[in-house]
Formats: C-alpha cells, structure tokens, sequence
C-alpha cells in the first residue's frame, strides 16, 4: 500500500518524538534516589544495635537521593515546554494522571529525604553538618529517625514505580502500555539504589549487605526483562511490532538492538561479579582488588538501568496503534 | 446541551487539501503545524488499484486519554462533549501529545504549549460550522449535534454503518467515517 499524508506535523510523524535524553535522565536519576531511599531505609530497619559507623550510610544515603532528584526534577524541567508555567503543576491534583502524583510525590520526598537524612546523623558525625541550626534539627529529628525511614521506604517505592505507571498508561504506545512496566522500572530503580549504596558505604559489612541485595534484584530485574518481551510477543498485533526495532538489527534500529545486547551482558556480568563477591564470607577489610571488583559491578548494573530507561523512552516512541 | 459530532462521508471526499488550508487560516496554526490531515492510500497493482481518501483530525473523544493523563487539567472535556486546551494551565509537557493514538496534537513551538483542533470553538459560538466542515467541496465533512435527532448527523449515523478509527483503543470517538 502507498500512503501519502498531507497536514503532517513532525512531532509525531513519521513517529512520535516528544521525550528526549532529558526525560531519560530523569527517569534514570528518579529512579536511583528512589532506590537509595529505600536501600538507606532498609539498612536502618535491619541495625537494631548499630555501631555509629554502620550508621554512615543510614543519612548520606538520604542525603544523596535528595540531591539526585533535585538534579533529576531539574532535567525534567528542562524538558517542558513552557517552564515558567511549572506552578500550575501544584495548583491541583489530577486523580487520573499518573504525571500529576509525581509531581506531589517529588515535591513531598525531597524535603522529606533531607529530614530523613539530618535524623539519622548520628553524634559522631554532626561535625559533617555546617550550620548550627541543621545541627539542632538533626537532634530534634533524631528520635523520630525510624518513622521518617519508613516514610522514606514508601515514597522511595512511590518513586520508582510511578514513572513506569505513567508510561503504561499511555494506551497509544504499545511498547510502553504493559503492566509489567512499572515492575520493571521499580526493580530497576532498587537494583540501581543497591549498586550505589555498594560504592557509597566504607564498611565490608555493608558493602557486603547490598550486594546481597542487589545480587537478587538483578536476578529478578532479568526475568521482568525477559517476561516484558515475552508479554508484547503473546500479545496484539501492534505490541508484537513495537519490540521489533530491539530484535531486527538493521539501519534504523541498530542502536535498540545493541542496547538489548548491552544490557544481556551487563546485567548476567554484574551478577556473576557479585556472586563471587559473595563467595567466601569475609570478615576482613577488602583488598583492593575486592573493592574494584565491586565497584565495577555496581557500575554495570547503573549503566544496564540507565540504558533500559533510555532504550524503553526512545523505542515507545516509535510504537502505534495506527 | 449539544453533544458535537462529526460524520466524514469518505464518498464524497476528492483530497482537495482546502479543509487542511481553511483550518490553517481560520485558526492561524503555526508553520509546519496542522490540525486536520488528509491521508491517501492506495493499494494493488495497476491497473486493479483501490484508493481511500480519509481526512483525520482530533476526535474529541468520550474517553480522551489526553485529559487522563493531562498533570494540570489544561486539557479538559466539555459539556458539549468537545475536547479543548487551557493554554494558561499549560506546562508544556508533552503528555497528552504520547496520550492521542491519533496523533492529533503538536506543540506550539514559540509558546510551547499543546494544541489540536478545537471544532473551530470560536465559530460553532457564533453558529457557524467549522471552517473545514464550510469549505469542503465534496460536502465530505458533517458537523452537527448528535443530541438532535434531526440533525444531518444524527440522520447520516442512522441511515449509514460508519466506523471509527482505532476503536480497540477504548477512546470511544466523536468522529465517524462512512465508506460506502
């Protein structure tokens, strides 16, 4: 068939392409603060007696994630059309719009997470913090230290699965409308947290503590992967043909080929890393050599997440029903 | 309360293109951008060939999914059943854009915020019809009322079978197609 358009508009023609490398840093960065939030609630939750070193992580996580989803709020601003019109976003509630509970949902987490983090600063290092009324905050703050974790536990989950939400919701773009999306991207956001919390912490004992974590979380961030293709090829017409740009390999899609292949091997890689990290239990000071093992697998499972959000954000855009 | 519809009689379209340029004009649409399109398909081999002629534009649907996913309610549905924006409420996101499976909407690129045809809103005010509809030298395009049972609409839906696009989206449209 021959088909000739007359009154195209190049913002969705001959696909759509309205979200760019702003949004997927965004996504990415979204989703890692929403990782650390709850990886840094998790290590709170799992010290009953803990030594005040182990508690390093427990605040410069929080502290972290406020300032990646400042910077990722930051990209996504960028990204509007008409910046200066932002506010109109915190002048209502949109029930139906997964784009407007993130918009409250960040507003709400980043001074939460900076409160999260200033409870959790323990005596030792209240030097860290410059000014003196941080100083009094934190010790206000610090008896409420495990409620504000669980507050960070939940909008930390809230953050990392919404985007995926609101992505599925859009029913014009097959590879985008699954519901398997939101999963994967919460996985991602937690397995991401998790290789970060491993390059933060100092400590063997937590270092070794996410890894064990993350080595679960990339486990099951490969079945999600493997079960969303399987889902789009079991389904419609117009899904089995939004993941044919990741599996043809030609001109025009070499590039979503070479991210699915990417991310086969990172993510098994990292897995693998990990698992010999893991091996032997080690109550020593990692060697060196340990310690750069660790880091390069916590840096491959960050660059798989970063590259499935921006294979996922460009290629739902080549996606229709018509 | 009207409830605004519009049939398109693909019978009697020709692809003159004047509905694409009086909706340009009527409704100063920025260069390069459109609010009404007109497809030409044309299938088999010379010289047993088929030709289908179908203008497409924003549908003002029943269950838009661009008011759903809109973070600030700029895009919003009407009593009288039309979709339109608030430029004011606007943020520039794109959403409703991702949202339309008809790929009905652009960007205002100097302003930056979304727009789409609107059924000439200013007009139907003043009891005109919609410039593509006045245009039109097939008399292809029908607007009217669907709540009126005498209308030209309610009496082409009644007496035709007319199908909508992309129906398996759920968005339930508000513009209908005759092909024979």
């Amino acid at each position: 068939m021959e088909t000739t358009i007359t009154g195209t508009n190049a913002l969705t023609y001959p696909h759509l392409h309205v979200w760019g490398w702003e949004v997927v840093i965004y996504l990415f960065l979204g989703g890692l603060a929403a990782g650390l939030l709850v990886m840094s609630a998790i290590a709170n939750f799992s010290m009953r007696k803990p030594e005040e070193k182990d508690q390093a992580f427990c605040f410069k996580g929080p502290f972290f994630a406020c300032l990646i989803l400042v910077i990722g709020v930051f990209f996504i601003w960028l990204d509007l059309g008409r910046k200066f019109n932002f506010f109109w976003l915190y002048l209502s509630f949109e029930p139906l719009s997964p784009m407007s509970w993130g918009s409250w949902a960040l507003a709400i987490t980043i001074p939460i997470s900076g409160l999260y983090g200033l409870s959790a600063v323990p005596d030792t290092y209240k030097g860290w913090l410059k000014f003196d009324i941080l100083k009094k905050v934190s010790a206000k703050l610090n008896p409420f230290v495990r409620k504000l974790a669980v507050m960070n536990f939940g909008l930390g989950i809230f953050i990392g699965i919404y985007t995926g939400v609101l992505l599925s919701a859009f029913v014009a773009r097959p590879l985008w409308n699954s519901s398997i999306l939101p999963v994967l991207f919460l996985n991602s956001a937690l397995s991401t947290g998790a290789a970060l919390a491993i390059i933060m912490a100092k400590r063997t004992s937590v270092k070794l503590y996410f890894t064990k974590i993350d080595i679960w979380l990339i486990f099951s961030e490969i079945v999600i992967i493997l079960l969303f293709f399987y889902g789009h090829y079991a389904s419609a017409a117009a899904q089995r043909k939004s993941i044919i740009p990741f599996f043809s390999f030609n001109g025009d899609h070499i590039l979503y080929g070479t991210a699915i292949l990417m991310v086969a091997i990172l993510l098994p890689l990292a897995l693998v890393i990990e698992m010999f990290d893991v091996k032997d239990d080690i109550v020593h000071d990692l060697t060196k050599k340990q310690i750069s093992r660790m880091k390069v697998s916590a840096a491959m499972v960050l660059a798989g997440g970063f590259i499935i959000r921006l294979a996922i954000v460009y290629a739902g855009q080549l996606s229709g029903l018509s | 309360m009207p409830k605004y519809a519009m049939v398109i009689d693909q019978r009697r379209c020709v692809a003159c293109m004047a509905c694409v340029v009086s909706c340009k004009q009527e409704n100063d649409v920025p260069a390069e951008h459109f609010r009404t399109r007109v497809v030409e398909n044309v299938a088999g081999e010379f010289p047993k060939l088929s030709m289908e002629l179908r203008s497409e534009l924003c549908n003002h649907c029943d269950n838009p999914p661009c008011v759903d996913n809109c973070p600030t309610g700029a895009s919003y549905k009407k009593e009288d059943g039309t979709v339109q924006i608030d430029r004011d409420k606007c943020v520039g996101c794109k959403a409703c854009v991702a949202a339309c499976p008809y790929d009905a909407r652009y960007m205002d690129p100097e302003k930056g915020f979304a727009d789409k045809c609107t059924f000439c809103e200013h007009r139907i005010k003043e009891g005109k019809q919609p410039a593509c509809v006045a245009t039109c030298i097939g008399k292809s395009r029908i607007f009217g009322d669907l709540s009126n049972p005498e209308s030209t609409v309610s009496k082409l839906l009644r007496e035709h079978e007319a199908s909508v696009l992309i129906s398996e989206a759920g968005t339930r449209p508000r513009v209908f197609y005759i092909k024979g």
